[in-house]
């Protein structure tokens, strides 16, 4: 797996568990609208920047924390890797 | 890079096809068809008439819906590339229109220098000093320091597309490594929906960009326009609360009127709900995808919920420049720790900016208690919500969920808390003091009446029922995009509604429901103010509150106009206090200069020339007694009714029984039905033939208000007839306004009564000839409500009864008035009922002019 899978699949297990615990994971695709879509709020959010923080060892900035970057795991997978 | 160099450059960006490097690039690049294009104007057409009948909003707003109209259909033939610029220009013509050419001018030249001071090639933080020192001097003419040359009404147009967006555009600048696009930045500032909408969400720059074209144009469009239509449909609804369910603290008496304060109270909100739907979806039509602006709040299941879906743009941008930037910066203290601290940071800087947004759209400073509780009070539930869903979670699904009743019924009662709390909590952000607060609770213990007061009630409780079916049964996951089939029913059913509306805008058609129901649906057809709102209107004048359209957007947005300096009835110095029952009258020979005019009043300290106490042999004096509309304010002398009708009098009666007529004006600003009482003993040294009572509504509501009002200031109450009644209402000083007025309401017919036997008895006592007129206010579909019963009032007291009540008729009555803001008759008006008045004494001059024998005419009776 490259490691651009890997990422997508390490942030949705993460989100199914977390925030969809029981969702059935074909549901969620790598382009599922997670912040305009209402999955995730702000704590939801947040804890997400935490696990992506503490999982890769990067750092996020406050700015990084909208639409832009972290709507969908696709957004997510690419915000982490270009960071890495 | 140097000044030449940032110029070459804007001109190049200005100069290219798209706007310039880091223009928005739609992502969708597929054109309409002709059927959908066809269908879309269709619905625009038929939503333009009923912004029309219904008369929507302000006349502004008809015009920047037409030119959207007419901008939608060019837009949807022009090249992408050229859309954008087109929009750009098409908000340009838009100020225009409304403006006209010298005030738009205004306009977007401050706007230009804003923005060209965020680009400027300086440091990140001297741009924000240069800001913040141009804020400063703009903030110092808002106040009034200098004379500007522009209209007041550009002030809060411009603070509301710079006030807040300026802050948004400068943090993606800071953080944006994408170049500028000069022609997105203008459309961005100037977007045209703006300039009939002081109240503007606060719309993400970044946002603004990314969902350019990021979808079909007709999915786009077609969520526009169904958007419009939500935001026509709450406008509606609001007005239907606005003039039939909202009631004043003082007429809450059981619990019944108490629910239904509240709730109507945070009904009224669906006004700013409508609005920004309307904003919005007109920006649809140009391809901005933006996200919804407000989500079925009242359907929140709990605080963060309600704070989720209630002005989610007003949220974003609070999450964007306060919250995230705040957690992150105390995060070091721990997750729960870090997100309590932003979140009460969020809230208080939302108290802060709306007193910030409030001194841009009002030019003054709200500092109010009931804001600061309202803002720490929610954002204390917010914040215990938030930290028991960090630790428990909430509930989210992908998809449609299953209902059982257990879910349902957990969710409806959990949906009617957070309604019923918010209520409370939105009645305490809204009410006039503490003191009206508080008392609103002091009718816990009365059980409710099952009147119309209960109706709202049953539609809160059908509306949590079905709402919380359908949140729940439902895909709870929004914007979820519709698929092409569900996009054309959503056509269809809009389609549907607007020819709906439109019929029911039509006087012909609504007529056919009979007349309860076409004078329902015609009021709703106006944005006139409703009573409670035209009472207010009148307070400000004489008690100068400068809140008394704190949480009120229509008297709110009346007021807004005013400039800093008008005319007041305070201001000029004009009255002496007297410190007994009548409290002020006018000063003696003083010399009022406004500017609408001189006020002077003579040696008396009444307005007219200078009679000499006793009148002449031969004269017939009468004797006026009134309000600020009698005492002519905003008139010049020469202008007044009063003066007016004795000139006419005189000048077409010189050959009849008279001399001499006299009219003398006692007339006082803000004199209350018993004030009257006291000006007609006055009155009588003057030794009158007549004396003229001129009533304009609501009199014995005002009896209850200032008898409630004199108690409280421990004026000593001269009559004992109104000791006994305040004795009786068991009314004291120390009770707090609101509650001293409902306790003295059932008592108003009963005061009034007496000032009006008193005032006909001792007319007589004297042979004096007791008149009464009844003078409305030039407002559309005055708020005199109680006319009939004054009229009644007045005849069986035994006035001679002159009824001035279609004075009016046939005239512009918005020409009529002294300003939007102020309901006085001006100088024409006054001429119309100065004729009136005159026609209607020569139908009654055998009654009232010819009534006196030689000896009771100037002899001093």
């Amino acid at each position: 797996m490259n490691p651009m899978e890997d990422i997508k699949q390490t942030v949705k297990a993460y989100i199914l568990k977390e925030f969809l615990p029981g969702e059935n994971p074909a549901e969620l695709v790598d382009s599922t609208p997670l912040i305009t879509g209402g999955i995730l709020d702000s704590i939801a959010t947040l804890k997400l920047v935490t696990f992506v923080e503490e999982k890769y060892g990067l750092t996020l900035q406050a700015h990084e924390v909208d639409v832009e970057h972290l709507n969908t795991i696709s957004d997510i997978s690419r915000l982490i890797q270009s960071k890495l | 890079m140097g000044f030449s160099g940032w110029f070459d450059r804007c001109l190049r960006s200005l100069r290219t096809r798209d706007g310039g490097g880091g223009a928005i690039e739609p992502t969708c690049h597929k054109g309409l068809s002709l059927r959908q294009f066809l269908m879309l104007a269709l619905e625009l057409g038929l939503l333009v008439f009923v912004v029309r009948q219904f008369r929507i909003e302000s006349s502004a707003f008809l015009r920047i819906v037409l030119l959207a109209l007419v901008g939608f259909v060019v837009h949807s033939f022009l090249p992408l590339r050229y859309r954008l610029p087109f929009f750009l220009a098409l908000s340009l013509t838009g100020i225009g229109v409304v403006f006209g050419i010298t005030n738009g001018a205004w306009l977007v030249g401050i706007g230009l220098v804003l923005i060209l001071i965020c680009h400027l090639p300086l440091s990140f933080s001297v741009r924000v000093v240069l800001l913040l020192l141009t804020g400063s001097l703009l903030a110092g003419l808002r106040v009034g320091w200098l004379h500007v040359r522009w209209s007041p009404a550009v002030w809060p147009i411009l603070g509301s597309m710079f006030m807040f967006r300026l802050i948004v555009y400068l943090y993606d600048l800071r953080h944006e490594k994408q170049p500028v696009s000069y022609a997105t930045t203008l459309a961005y500032f100037f977007m045209l929906p703006n300039v009939c909408f002081p109240l503007f969400p606060v719309v993400d720059y970044k946002t603004f960009r990314r969902t350019y074209y990021d979808d079909q144009p007709f999915r786009i469009h077609q969520t526009g326009i169904d958007w419009m239509l939500r935001g026509v449909t709450h406008l509606i609804l609001y007005r239907c609360v606005y003039q039939y369910f909202t009631l004043a603290p003082s007429e809450v008496m059981n619990l019944g009127d108490l629910a239904r304060y509240l709730i109507s109270t945070f009904f009224l909100y669906l006004r700013v709900s409508g609005q920004f739907h309307i904003i919005v979806g007109m920006l649809h039509l140009f391809g901005f995808h933006l996200p919804e602006s407000h989500h079925r709040y009242y359907l929140a299941s709990s605080f963060t919920d309600f704070w989720r879906r209630i002005n989610i743009y007003w949220k974003d941008f609070m999450l964007k420049v306060f919250y995230y930037p705040v957690y992150f910066k105390v995060r070091a203290w721990g997750p729960n720790k870090a997100m309590m601290v932003s979140t009460l940071f969020v809230f208080v800087s939302t108290w802060f900016l709306h007193a910030y947004q409030w001194f841009w759209l009002r030019g003054s400073f709200l500092l109010a208690w009931q804001d600061v509780s309202f803002w720490i009070m929610l954002g204390l539930l917010v914040v215990i919500n938030s930290v028991y869903e960090a630790k428990h979670g909430r509930e989210r699904s992908l998809t449609r969920s299953s209902l059982s009743f257990h879910r349902f019924a957990a969710v409806s009662l959990r949906t009617f808390l957070t309604f019923s709390v918010i209520c409370v909590l939105w009645s305490l952000w809204t009410s006039e003091s503490v003191s009206a607060w508080i008392s609103l609770w002091t009718v816990a213990d009365q059980s409710p009446s099952f009147t119309a007061g209960t109706i709202p009630l049953f539609f809160v409780l059908g509306v949590v029922v079905s709402g919380t079916v359908r949140e729940i049964a439902g895909n709870n996951s929004r914007n979820a995009r519709q698929p092409g089939a569900a996009i054309g029913r959503s056509a269809l059913i809009s389609l549907a509604c607007l020819a709906l509306l439109c019929l029911l805008g039509v006087q012909e058609m609504h007529t056919q429901f009979g007349p309860k129901v076409a004078t329902v649906i015609n009021s709703l057809r106006s944005g006139k103010l409703s009573r409670l709102d035209n009472a207010m209107l009148e307070r400000g004048y004489y008690e100068q509150l400068m809140q008394v359209d704190r949480f009120n957007s229509q008297l709110w947005e009346v007021y807004m106009n005013k400039p800093l300096n008008w005319l007041d009835v305070r201001g000029t110095g004009l009255e002496k206090f007297t410190g007994d029952f009548k409290q002020k009258e006018l000063l003696p020979s003083f010399v009022a200069i406004t500017s609408h005019g001189p006020i002077r009043p003579n040696r008396w300290g009444i307005r007219v020339q200078d009679y000499e106490n006793q009148p002449a042999p031969g004269t017939l004096r009468v004797a006026l007694l009134g309000a600020s509309s009698v005492m002519g304010w905003g008139v010049q002398d020469s202008e007044t009714f009063e003066s007016l009708l004795e000139e006419r009098l005189n000048r077409e009666n010189s050959k009849g029984p008279y001399a001499k007529y006299e009219i003398l004006n006692f007339a006082v600003p803000g004199y209350q039905p018993l004030q009257q009482v006291m000006t007609l003993e006055n009155a009588f040294s003057f030794q009158p033939s007549a004396v003229f009572y001129v009533a304009a509504g609501r009199e014995a509501q005002r009896c209850s208000v200032y008898l409630a009002e004199v108690i409280r200031k421990r004026i000593y109450v001269p009559y004992e007839y109104l000791r006994e009644i305040a004795r009786k209402a068991r009314i004291e000083a120390t009770m707090g306004e609101t509650e001293a007025v409902r306790r003295l309401e059932p008592f108003g017919a009963e005061m009034l009564a007496w000032v009006y036997r008193g005032i006909v008895q001792n007319c007589r006592e004297r042979g004096i000839v007791p008149v009464w007129v009844f003078l409305p206010t030039p407002l559309e579909d005055p708020w005199q409500e109680d006319t009939a019963s004054l009229l009644r009032a007045a005849e069986e007291s035994g006035f001679i009864v002159l009824n001035l009540v279609d004075v009016y008729r046939n005239h512009d009555i918005k020409a009529l008035r002294f300003a939007e803001w102020d309901a006085h008759p001006n100088a024409q008006a006054h001429k119309l009922i100065a004729d009136k008045l005159y026609d209607l004494l020569w139908e009654r001059k055998k009654d009232i002019l010819l009534s006196f024998g030689s000896g009771q005419i100037g002899q001093g009776k």
